[in-house]
């Protein structure tokens, strides 16, 4: 596979770099993903609130503000070519003083300069009518917003890529490019040796300015900011429908927010710090106890009964000398550095401008490369109904045409044995216990895996025949066990003989 | 010299003390029962404990079998008894009760097995 | 759809015993339905011994006690739906259930008796700090791994919590090889029996340290150290006192929490005392016709006692089924600050009752009384109460009123 060149190689499969590769499968290009993890969207693609953005805070004219409204307006067409779970849900803005009525008319007037459409202000009479639940004297109602799932959207746009012939090449970490001006190529070192291509799209996320200088471009200066986030368990999502943010700050910026999810869980966060670890995920002590102490003012049923689980992402945002935060940066210097296209400092509201700055990075190629278009590319991911999601009716007929589906592997989810069976063999050959999270949402309930854990583990050896030394939580050097408690490590475990391993196998 | 020892034959777990003088017992009290008095005499002389552990099955529906042994052996012979556990594979199926190693070290106790695994 | 007089969801200790007290009570038509592929429920993983003591009269592996059940209720053919996931149970007892082999079911129940269990609380739940590699498991789904699947999850442990599961997955990874460096319990008391710190970490120098917790988990891929704090009389962690071990796993043992969803959805009423549902003196929830028993309705210390309590159990519910309902419970149990998971919620006045309760924190020379009114019912002296250890009261019916409250005092 790498002795080969490719027409283009995507850095980094996150939700941009996913939604990139999928763009270019529209047209006749070999494409390849190279991603360090085992999966997409481990990084920040992933680690976010989940809102599509309306695009009202924005500064009018960037990349941020037209990409937002462009992505927020296409997202019903999108959400259902992709089977990704999405909600329009409306969002309101709450304020108490007149401070915050300042606030919220600037950002009002800053949306409505930006294309975002049926914002208006409404009183407390109203608000009570759309969520019971929330505070405010009065509040912007901005009808355009909605939630979704970023990593099933990322999942969706990699699977969709991949069923159009884009490759993912995951536990590629790239450690170096140069260019092969004699071939016009490219070649990509990576911690599984080199990969050979014309073309080269930066969206590296975290490591995007890294990346960027490794083609020729400035290591642009970004920050990060950390926020940690509470997911609370179903039960709390009784309380919250429609997403509740406090007025903006002076610069823009929301305080500790809840926002129910997708799937009827609801989010406590992210508060924001500066970090100055490229990953670091952590979730620490004083944020989380920060979170409860705000999160309590804003959703009155922030109560410990309902904590799940905590997470952490980084927003990096590229800053100034004055630490001014700028817009997107997409940029192909054909004169410069050919061949390439660069995406940096990609952050909020990037999973809403995800599809927006993949057509035109992709747009900056055709316009050199003026590629034939793909008359196979299919934008219709299929995406079967959950199980969970079934009428009993529903679940009956599908128990009857296929008897796994009668065996309920995850309780809290309700997430069955063919369920589970499908996400395994998944269309990027993802083999990880948290892809498979990921793709299901098996161990994402109160119990946390605590019944099914055991029995994923045990379905991904026996569908792929790997010993259970093999199997992975989610990184590369995530293993779960050490070998077995009784016998020999090399007959225990492996009931089949290897599938073919596809790339990025715990096998391999 | 006094000992105090948490008595383990039941839930209770009494608290018991013993009154030693040249490790002759002078007087026990705590105890809510007479198992307790002989646990902690026991426990003076030469501490027993029984174990459970696993023995592998082959061809069986569960990799494993649960075993225990039949009786308490030498506290400090536990991982003795445990190595011999270790060497053991039984063809499936086994049944509660089966014999996996008789007289293990010559202790005089059995380990056991204390779960039915049919043949997969 | 089907009907059944009386269906069984859960075959653990706690449904199992029912269904066969039930059978024996004359209850013909009963049908246990089971997730896992055998009946047994978590005893099947607790391969350790120590059951049975109260039940039996001896001492057995958690299977062996298991098995007992098993195959009493084949030999009175009590039918057994394993690989049976139940999910719905609705207010008017219809039954929703699943397999493979018998599609979706639902059936009409005359009773339905929840004998679900518990669950174990995670590391989400108590918000440990740090990062998330690979190598933290919960006590019994470390317990399931190696007594069940034959995976070894870590060879270098920290086992956070006191609970017994964790003790005694400190001596069954000890045994197996692995190096346990320590359990550490944010309480100033161990939150397990005494006999388990004796027998499963003190019989293997294994320390126990009490009024300390885990404040960081570090490593990306797998586990590579967790940092241990000691903590103030509020369960803070004291600054300063940060010790970093290196382990490649951590094991929690941080409590159990009753699996009442079902019960939810039947529209049962919550006790907040115990998470569980409120039940009455005959295990009667808010939802009539609906019972509980085992841990789904309160954690219990000793099998033994699960056993015993849906045996009860059975009393109430045969009745409900012959009579069409159970006599009101009007009076209220309740029950002091020292006093924690105390059930029933109601009570008659005109039935022999068994409370059960915890004390909240251990407690010397301490006496528990019993009163309707001004009237002491049952006034017991305890040398030792241990929140590890439930206490059980019985009460006969003579000695109850029908017009006051019960309260369930423990003073020292």
């Amino acid at each position: 596979m790498e002795r080969e060149q490719w027409d283009v190689v995507v850095i980094g499969a996150g939700v941009v770099g996913s939604a990139v590769a999928r763009e270019l499968t529209r047209y006749q290009l070999r494409v390849a993903v190279l991603e360090k993890e085992l999966d997409v969207a481990c990084g920040n693609s992933s680690r976010n609130t989940g809102m599509l953005h309306a695009g009202f805070t924005y500064k009018p004219g960037s990349l941020k503000a037209e990409c937002a409204v462009e992505g927020n307006r296409e997202f019903d067409q999108v959400a259902a070519e992709l089977g990704v779970p999405f909600k329009r849900t409306g969002k309101l803005v709450v304020g108490f003083t007149e401070h915050d009525r300042e606030n919220i008319l600037k950002f009002k007037a800053i949306g409505e300069k930006n294309g975002v459409e049926g914002m208006r202000m409404i009183d407390k009479e109203e608000i009570e009518r759309i969520e019971p639940h929330a505070g405010g004297e009065f509040a912007m109602y901005v009808p355009s917003s909605g939630i979704l799932d970023p990593m099933a959207y990322t999942i969706a746009l990699a699977d969709n890529a991949a069923q159009n012939g884009a490759t993912f090449l995951f536990d590629h970490r790239v450690t170096g490019i140069a260019r092969d001006a004699e071939s016009d190529a490219y070649v990509i070192s990576t911690s599984q040796g080199e990969v050979r291509t014309k073309w080269v799209v930066n969206c590296a996320g975290a490591y995007a300015s890294e990346v960027s200088e490794m083609l020729g471009y400035p290591n642009y200066p970004v920050r990060g900011f950390k926020g940690e986030y509470f997911v609370l368990d179903k039960k709390a999502g009784a309380y919250l429908k429609t997403p509740v943010y406090p007025a903006p700050n002076d610069k823009g910026g929301f305080s500790t927010h809840a926002t129910p999810t997708v799937d009827g869980n609801i989010l406590v966060g992210p508060d924001s710090y500066v970090t100055e670890g490229w990953e670091d995920y952590k979730c620490t002590k004083e944020h989380l106890d920060g979170l409860i102490r705000d999160g309590s003012k804003m959703f009155e049923q922030m109560r410990r009964e309902f904590f799940i689980r905590n997470f952490a992402g980084i927003r990096w945002k590229r800053v100034d000398e004055e630490g001014n935060v700028l817009d997107f940066k997409l940029e192909s210097d054909q004169q410069g550095h050919p061949n390439t296209v660069n995406l940096v400092g990609i952050e909020s509201p990037g999973v809403t401008c995800a599809l927006p700055l993949a057509r035109r990075a992709v747009a900056l190629l055709v316009a050199v490369e003026a590629p034939q278009k793909n008359a196979d590319f299919d934008p219709v991911r299929p995406a079967p109904k959950r199980f969970y999601d079934m009428t009993r009716e529903e679940q009956a007929a599908a128990i009857a045409a296929d008897p796994e589906y009668g065996e309920i592997v995850c309780r809290c989810e309700t997430v069955t044995r063919a369920e589970i069976r499908r996400a395994i063999h998944n269309p990027l050959g993802v083999h990880t216990v948290t892809g498979i999270k990921n793709r299901t949402r098996a161990t994402m309930g109160r119990c946390q895996g605590g019944y099914c854990e055991t029995r994923i583990t045990e379905m991904i050896e026996q569908e792929l025949g790997v010993r259970p030394e093999d199997v992975r939580f989610n990184r590369a050097g995530s293993y779960m066990f050490t070998g077995p408690v009784r016998g020999d490590a090399a007959t225990a475990g492996a009931t089949k003989a290897p599938a073919e391993a596809p790339e990025g196998s715990v096998s391999a | 010299m006094l000992r105090e020892f948490t008595c383990i034959m039941c839930p209770q777990g009494c608290d018991i003390k013993v009154e030693l003088e040249d490790g002759v017992i002078k007087s026990v009290t705590g105890n809510t029962c007479l198992k307790g008095e002989a646990y902690v005499t026991q426990e003076i002389q030469n501490p027993m404990r029984n174990i459970a552990s696993s023995i592998l099955v082959d061809g069986g529906e569960l990799p494993l079998a649960s075993v225990r042994l039949s009786g308490v052996i030498p506290k400090d012979r536990i991982f003795d008894v445990m190595a011999e556990i270790r060497k053991v594979e039984l063809p499936a199926p086994v049944h509660e009760g089966d014999v996996a190693i008789a007289d293990v070290l010559g202790l005089g106790v059995d380990v056991i097995v204390t779960k039915d695994v049919e043949a997969a | 759809m089907k009907h059944v007089d009386a269906i069984i969801v859960g075959g653990g200790p706690a449904g199992l015993a029912a269904a066969i007290e039930l059978r024996k009570k004359g209850v013909e038509d009963i049908l246990v339905l089971e997730r896992e592929k055998r009946p047994g429920g978590i005893l099947r993983q607790c391969i350790h011994d120590g059951f049975g003591l109260t039940r039996f009269g001896e001492t057995l592996s958690g299977p062996e006690y298991a098995a007992r059940f098993v195959r009493e209720a084949e030999e009175l053919g009590i039918p057994c739906l394993c690989d049976t996931t139940v999910l719905e149970v609705t207010p008017d007892r219809h039954v929703f259930a699943s397999s493979s082999e018998h599609g979706m079911m639902e059936f009409e129940a005359g009773a339905v008796i929840l004998a679900m269990g518990c669950r174990e609380r995670t590391r989400g739940a108590i918000s440990i700090p740090g990062t998330r590699p690979a190598g933290v498991y919960t006590a019994g789904v470390a317990q399931s791994y190696i007594n069940l699947k034959n995976k070894m999850v870590g060879r270098r442990v920290i086992i956070l919590g006191s609970g017994d599961i964790g003790m005694i997955m400190a001596r069954r990874m000890t045994l197996e090889g692995a190096e346990v460096l320590g359990v550490f319990e944010v309480q100033p008391y161990a939150s397990g029996l005494p006999r388990n710190v004796e027998q499963c970490l003190n019989d293997y120098n294994i320390p126990l340290s009490l009024s300390h917790t885990v404040t960081d988990i570090r490593g990306t891929d797998r586990l590579e150290s967790v940092v241990i704090s000691q903590v103030d009389d509020h369960m803070q962690p004291i600054p300063g006192t940060e010790v970093e071990y290196e382990c490649d796993t951590l094991i929690l043992s941080v409590g159990l929490i009753p699996e009442n969803e079902l019960t939810w959805m039947a529209g049962a009423e919550k006790d907040p005392g115990t998470s569980g549902p409120a039940v009455d003196e005959s295990y009667q929830t808010t939802v009539p016709g609906v019972f509980a028993a085992g841990n789904v309705l309160h954690v219990h210390d000793l099998v033994d006692f699960v056993s015993l309590e849906a045996e009860a159990l059975a009393d109430g519910a045969p009745r409900f089924l012959a009579e069409g309902g159970l006599p009101e419970c009007p009076l209220a149990v309740r029950g002091n600050e020292l006093v924690g998971g105390l059930t029933p919620a109601r009570v008659s006045g005109t039935s022999d009752v068994t409370v059960s309760f915890r004390v909240r924190r251990p407690l010397r020379d301490c006496t528990v009384e019993v009163r309707q009114g001004d009237t002491v019912i049952r006034r017991r002296r305890m040398a030792k109460a241990l929140p590890a250890e439930m206490v059980q009261i019985k009460i006969a019916a003579d000695k109850l009123n029908t017009t006051d409250d019960l309260e369930v005092t423990v003073t020292c």
